[in-house]
């Protein structure tokens, strides 16, 4: 009953935010809407495997006190490729690596899959199980920075309340 | 003041935007230039965007852009991801150090 409510809210902001009227009219009409939606597909909000909402929330929060990291890690991949791009001998070794992960959560792999794309010079081609192929711009460096990356992995596993095996 | 900021943010939005462009005519094969556009595209979409909402202030237009900012980056490593997957299941072969441009 709570996921319900708590897509209902969710759902309902965004109507406001993207119509900005607060004539009762359309806020009807978005109660009615969002109810519909609401009904339809609570379980694309909350995956049916995790029941309770309080960690949902957790999640959600942990996850925002991850972000600042992430930005960082992005800035300093642009500041990369485009330090490789601009140079006139281009300097890129490209290479494909696959990198091994514990991961169970299909939104934790997405997380970290996503995570990967955006930083140190990689982007995710595939991914079966826990297993990651990337495709990387720098091969020695991916390499390098990945096994730093355990620490993101970490951190991720942290954020999703999933431990280390 | 705040003016300012923003046309920084612009600027440097601008120019990973401009370095995302270089790279797809640069680089040598389908998957690096696929690393050009998809992270210097998200990095400089994101700044641009993040100009606009300085510039634009405390109003519903910046609470809009702001999300806009965040589908971003939730949506464009997912498509690069999706394109990357089509590629590397067709079998293109990776460009190595030493083989012709494509």
């Amino acid at each position: 009953m709570s996921q319900y409510i708590v897509t209902f809210a969710v759902l309902i902001f965004f109507w406001y935010i993207l119509s900005g009227y607060l004539e009762p009219f359309y806020i009807g009409a978005g109660i009615i809407c969002c109810a519909i939606v609401t009904l339809i597909s609570t379980d694309l909000l909350f995956l049916s495997n995790e029941t309770s909402v309080l960690r949902s929330v957790g999640t959600f929060i942990r996850f925002i006190g991850y972000l600042p990291r992430l930005i960082l890690a992005i800035i300093i991949a642009n500041f990369d490729v485009a330090y490789r791009v601009l140079h006139p001998r281009m300097p890129i070794d490209p290479g494909i690596i696959t990198v091994d992960t514990p991961f169970k959560n299909d939104i934790l792999r997405t997380a970290f899959a996503n995570a990967l794309t955006l930083t140190p010079g990689t982007v995710t081609v595939e991914v079966v199980g826990g297993r990651y192929t990337v495709h990387a711009l720098v091969r020695e460096a991916a390499e390098e920075s990945l096994l730093r990356e355990k620490d993101m992995q970490k951190s991720l596993a942290h954020v999703f309340g999933e431990g280390e095996e | 003041m705040m003016n300012t900021l923003a046309s920084i943010f612009v600027v440097i939005g601008l120019f990973f935007m401009v370095v995302g462009a270089l790279g797809l005519i640069r680089l040598p094969d389908f998957y690096t230039r696929v690393h050009a556009s998809g992270k210097c595209d998200t990095m400089g979409e994101g700044m641009m965007l993040l100009g606009f909402i300085l510039y634009e202030g405390t109003s519903l237009i910046a609470v809009k852009m702001f999300l806009l900012v965040l589908f971003i980056f939730i949506t464009s490593p997912t498509a690069v991801h999706a394109i990357m997957n089509v590629a590397h299941t067709c079998g293109t072969e990776p460009w190595k150090i030493g083989d012709e441009r494509r």
